[in-house]
């Protein structure tokens, strides 16, 4: 219950910010909206869209309308399209969560058997592996390494056929993009956490029962191991987003980034709103699961008042 | 092998923003003269590394295009740094009540994804320098803040800190004395990273076609503008692919002395 309650407290923080930041900024939505439409409009006529928009009421008003309108699924008109921003968004909004729940399984995956491989080896293969892949992640952008996927699988090696295909084929690069971005830094996390294990006396202990090196390992480290991992994860939480962002858009895949471009060009505030509506939702859930799960594999109370 | 790559690395990477600096200011033939004529050309000895598709010349464009990344990366260290620092002293020495919020505050910018602020600040405040330059200070400043606090909390506990304070030093004295260099190495690495995001970012927010200014050439905006011709023309979109990544690797690396 209270997590739900903190969640939700979270969420309606972030969106409201990002409310208010919207409507500080100078230069009013109607007039935007005119100028992207190259309309002269009246001033009845703008007073007319202002009060269709509900601009003309109080901020907390127009606050609680919004709210109201977001929770039962109607997200307004977009400015641009006069179209609803439920319509335009929902079919996108899958292809975009295929992605970024793909990508963050598949970096999950592989990024926690790599840092298993080279917390069992330091310095072996794996290792090397894993901290080359997270520098590699940190220092090479993500679209660059995309294009040059594109073109050594699409156009030298002829796998794929990119821009078509199925949903599966579509969704293969940039889901392997994503992940890619992740593996390095997760692997590390996790490395970090087995090789805790590896100094601790019980892991000796367990060796001479005679449990083979890797056996005692898994199951003497995965606890630990986990933690390392779940308490490191924020950044790739976030990185997912934008992550899968640049994938949408070099892949061509018809996810939320590319509507949200065009919005972010015609500052399009219906479909901002919604969108960092649902980005928020996203990774607030992510890393309140993240910290519930934390809780419970290690079931110590917090510390209070105490800081490390 | 490896003590030497450490001494050779920091110079390569001096050296290669040094020659971007001058770059940026300085092309040997002008990025924007367009010749219809000579389009797509291979590398020459008049064309470095070749011609675009509306015969402009690769190799200049690509130095002016260093210019929004470099300004990039000196906004962002500056600010980062500067607000890092103080926000990680004041969450270390400052009453519980203050360095509770701020330590919130910190965790919390850790989640931001960079380049979502970098968008939302570009349709607010309009693509620009501005809008890049806050979306990285947004999300860069929490490791330094976390990671002083981390450190100011344990030198706290080391004898010469209070040796220090006994030898009548004021804290910020021996925050001096004994906090700054000890911070040095985790801080060339945190800037390192930062540097390099901030490149990248600027590249991303380019190939996303929110490019700062769109009559200047930029790396992000050169690959939007060649993704076209990835298949026919590699060399097109490898120029400031490679430009942009190997800047960023090298400032990654460079300052990397974990």
């Amino acid at each position: 219950m209270r997590f739900v309650a903190m969640t939700l407290v979270s969420w309606l923080a972030a969106v409201a910010v990002c409310f208010v930041l919207i409507r500080l900024v100078p230069g009013d939505p109607v007039e935007v909206f005119a100028d992207h439409m190259s309309l002269r409009l009246s001033p009845e006529l703008v007073a007319a869209y202002r009060a269709q928009w509900g601009l003309d009421q109080s901020l907390l008003t127009q606050f609680w309308y919004w709210l109201q309108g977001f929770v039962t699924l109607d997200w307004g008109l977009s400015f641009a399209t006069g179209a609803p921003v439920f319509g335009e968004l929902i079919d996108r909004l899958g292809w975009s969560l295929a992605i970024g729940v793909g990508g963050m399984s598949l970096a999950l995956l592989v990024g926690a058997g790599l840092g298993f491989l080279a917390a069992a080896k330091a310095g072996g293969l794996a290792d090397q592996l894993s901290r080359v892949m997270a520098i590699g992640g940190q220092a090479l952008p993500a679209f660059a390494v995309g294009l040059i996927a594109l073109w050594l699988l699409a156009a030298q090696l002829q796998w794929i056929a990119p821009f078509g295909g199925g949903t599966v084929e579509r969704l293969i690069l940039p889901v392997g993009l994503v992940a890619f971005f992740s593996i390095g830094s997760i692997s590390r996390l996790v490395r970090a956490g087995f090789a805790e294990t590896v100094s601790a006396p019980h892991f000796k202990t367990a060796l001479s029962k005679g449990l083979p090196y890797r056996t005692a390992l898994w199951k003497h480290g995965r606890r630990r191991a986990s933690i390392a991992l779940l308490a490191g994860l924020a950044p790739d939480i976030a990185w997912i987003v934008g992550g899968t962002a640049v994938a949408e858009i070099i892949f061509g895949v018809p996810g939320l980034s590319e509507r949200v471009i065009d919005a972010v060009v015609a500052r399009d505030y219906p479909v901002l709103q919604t969108y960092v509506a649902l980005v928020a939702l996203w990774i607030i859930v992510g890393l309140r699961i993240c910290a519930a799960l934390r809780a419970w594999l290690e079931p110590r109370p917090p510390a209070l008042g105490l800081r490390p | 092998m490896r003590a030497q790559a450490r001494h050779v690395l920091p110079l390569m990477t001096i050296g290669l923003l040094t020659l971007l600096s001058v770059g940026a200011l300085w092309q040997p033939l002008d990025p924007h003269a367009v010749d219809l004529q000579a389009p797509l050309e291979s590398p020459s000895v008049e064309h470095w590394l070749g011609t675009d598709h509306l015969g402009r010349d690769v190799a200049s464009r690509l130095l002016a295009g260093a210019q929004p990344s470099l300004l990039a990366i000196g906004i962002v260290l500056v600010a980062s740094l500067g607000i890092g620092l103080s926000v990680g002293i004041l969450i270390a020495f400052a009453p519980s009540a203050v360095s509770n919020v701020l330590r919130w505050l910190a965790e919390t910018a850790l989640a931001l994804p960079t380049l979502i602020v970098a968008l939302l600040l570009s349709a607010l405040f309009g693509a620009g320098l501005i809008a890049i330059s806050a979306a990285l200070i947004v999300s860069t400043w929490a490791p330094y803040a976390l990671a002083i606090a981390g450190l100011l909390e344990r030198l706290r506990s080391e004898p010469y800190w209070t040796a220090s304070l006994a030898l009548g030093s004021s804290s910020w004295g021996a925050v001096r004395r004994h906090g700054v260099p000890n911070a040095w190495p985790m801080i060339g690495a945190l800037a390192g990273a930062d540097a390099g995001r901030a490149v990248i970012l600027v590249a991303s927010l380019g190939f996303l076609g929110l490019s700062p200014d769109t009559g200047r050439p930029e790396w992000g905006a050169m690959i939007h503008e060649y993704r076209l011709f990835l298949f026919s023309d590699l060399l097109l979109v490898l120029a400031p692919v490679c430009a942009t990544a190997l800047v960023a690797l090298a400032l990654n690396l460079a300052l990397d002395r974990g």
